[in-house]
């Protein structure tokens, strides 16, 4: 796919570009995939409160087919950068890639559906992705020393992967059996860990290293990272267990232990901000912000929902806020700065003069793509509320234009890199000469 | 910054005083779309761009090549090293294009056509520089910490303390 990777070193820690780019790009087809099977599900929207059908299907588009996708292709290229440890062989970084994405591919076939063999075979090809991915991390992380601001919550997100993998394996196998004693409060687990525990615990560690990188900050401190990955925990613990034994007071006292986290991180990046050396927001935090402030909202929706505020209306709302509010929005802004970060990376890495960000990046696409998210965030959820099937098709159709315009920028972006590396080999220039000491 | 090394603190130093720069020029080539009057702010920004950017750029970018590359490339980290060089290469006539253009207009001031030259020249450098201190901060300073050993790190820290000067800004 990018071909005159350049020479590398046993410890080198750009990975060969086919492998993030191969989970980015899946995320990207998965993205469409997810918007317009809510779209073709709008109706069940509103009062949804679990069980196989398109929702879930769309639900699980997003949740592993397009943040967990990301997340692996990011981790594996992130995390050895960060720590400077190696991550291991590439072949297991495209094996977890063969078994994730073919993986969510059937299991929403499966969920839409309610073919069994899609979804129990789909359901283990996906968790054996992820806990081959998350091994990989794991052995990334392993003797890492401080750099607690990032280990502490990608431990904690891993942590979370084998349980919400283990109950995710469970409530597939459920469907089919039916010997939970209460499905629903299990799948409730399964969605706190899965949402606040992997993939909130992975988007606060690594919005530790990113927004002081991209805004030329200090970095946040090592305790407030232990702080705070902490508190998700002991929030995860009581949540967990309030749900499970549907003690409505303590999944309030976890969210409240959520809530601190969150406000503890805020306050670490508003810190960051304060202090930042480039005064120029870049457009992706236009949704990177707003992402983050939606988060507290979707843990109070939760606790107001534990404590027996009308379940059909705030079910749906829950799960919409926290996945497609919150994750989905963080990562689509962060995913749109790290393609082309990591695409300019290895015009440098291959050779000539490195391609410009501007000149990479389709502005036009990424405007379109915010706006009309942030559309549909607002209708999906208003139509949720409202009881309104049309806001959920409105809402869903925004969505669906949104994810077409970010596939878009996705293509442009493959595009102007190919462009340039043809350029750059054509007038392939003479080995590098070497800047000489200079003193005024 | 990820970095306990004297090594990555003096090239943190750098970088701090490099964006410094930068910056400056970012919002004066913002502010203006039509050529400015060469007096007051607008001069006092290109004497400093003039007397400092060809400096900062030359000497970190030598130290780096001359001193430290070499320590990355005896422990197989090429990777990075010819990555980060291809930059160096890319960024230094632009550092130097703009040191010259703002002598020129220093001496002579801004028609429209320098202007836009200036304008281009500069918002290039800006992108290519900040986004090469970005991953050198994420990156390098990091694996400094990592691959450099105490003794090293300390000759390579006296060696910057003889190559690179700061000039009065």
């Amino acid at each position: 796919m990018f071909p005159g990777a350049f020479p590398a070193g046993a410890q080198d820690r750009l990975l060969p570009a086919s492998i993030p780019y191969r989970f980015f790009g899946t995320a990207v087809v998965l993205h469409l995939a997810a918007w317009a099977v809510l779209l073709a599900a709008a109706g069940e929207v509103p009062g949804f409160a679990g069980g196989l059908g398109p929702v879930l299907a769309a639900l699980h588009l997003v949740t592993l087919g397009v943040l967990a996708m990301t997340a692996l292709g990011a981790a594996f290229q992130l995390l050895p950068v960060a720590t400077s440890r190696a991550l291991g062989p590439d072949w297991a970084c495209r094996l977890s890639w063969w078994l994730l994405a073919p993986g969510v591919v059937a299991l929403a076939i499966g969920m839409g559906t309610g073919w069994m063999t899609a979804l129990e075979g789909g359901a283990v090809l996906a968790a054996a992705g992820l806990v081959v991915g998350g091994s990989l991390m794991a052995r990334t992380l392993a003797g890492v020393p401080g750099l607690a601001a990032i280990t502490r919550p990608t431990w904690l997100a891993l942590a979370a992967l084998l349980v919400l993998a283990g109950l995710g394996l469970l409530l597939v196998w459920d469907f089919a059996a039916g010997l939970l004693p209460d499905h629903v409060r299990v799948a409730a687990v399964h969605g706190l860990v899965a949402g606040y525990g992997f993939m909130g615990s992975l988007a606060l560690g690594f919005s530790t290293v990113l927004v002081p990188m991209f805004v030329l900050g200090q970095p946040v401190p090592d305790a407030i990272g232990r702080r705070c990955a902490a508190l998700v925990a002991a929030g995860l613990v009581l949540a967990a267990a309030g749900a499970l034994a549907g003690l409505g007071w303590l999944v309030v006292l976890g969210g409240t232990a959520g809530l601190a986290a969150a406000a503890m991180h805020a306050i670490a990046l508003a810190k960051v901000f304060k202090g930042r050396m480039r005064k120029r927001l870049e457009p992706f935090f236009r949704l990177l912000l707003p992402g983050w402030a939606v988060l507290p909202v979707s843990i109070l929706a939760g606790m107001a929902l534990a404590l027996g505020v009308p379940v059909a209306r705030l079910a749906p709302l829950w799960g919409f806020l926290m996945v497609f509010g919150w994750l989905l929005t963080v990562v689509t802004g962060i995913l749109q700065r790290i393609m082309p970060f990591l695409a300019s990376m290895h015009t440098a890495a291959a050779g000539g003069k490195p391609a410009l960000l501007s000149g990479l990046t389709a502005r036009r696409p990424l405007d379109l793509h915010a706006g009309l998210h942030g559309l549909a965030i607002v209708l999906v959820a208003a139509g949720i509320l409202a009881g309104s099937p049309l806001l959920v098709r409105l809402g869903a159709a925004a969505g669906l234009a949104g994810a077409a315009a970010f596939a878009a920028f996705a293509i442009e972006l493959a595009r102007r890199y190919r462009a340039h590396r043809l350029s750059s080999l054509s007038s392939s220039s003479s080995p590098l000469a070497t800047t000489k000491d200079v003193r005024p | 910054m990820m970095t306990q090394t004297q090594t990555g603190a003096l090239l943190h130093q750098d970088h701090l005083q490099t964006i410094a720069i930068l910056q400056s020029l970012d919002e004066l080539v913002g502010r203006h779309r039509n050529p400015p009057a060469v007096e007051g702010d607008v001069r006092n920004e290109l004497q400093r761009l003039a007397a400092t950017m060809r400096a900062e750029v030359e000497q970190h970018f030598g130290f780096e090549e001359n001193h430290l590359f070499p320590e990355f490339m005896r422990r197989g980290e090429v990777g990075i090293v010819t990555m980060l060089t291809h930059e160096h290469r890319a960024i230094l006539p632009l550092a130097l294009e703009a040191a010259d253009r703002a002598e020129a207009a220093l001496a002579g001031g801004f028609d429209a056509a320098a202007w836009q030259a200036f304008r281009d020249t500069a918002s290039e450098l800006v992108e290519r520089e900040i986004f090469h201190i970005q991953k050198e901060e994420m990156g390098l300073l990091a694996a400094i910490s990592a691959l450099l050993d105490p003794a090293t790190d300390a000759a390579l820290a006296e060696t910057y303390g003889r190559v690179v000067t700061k000039p009065a800004g």
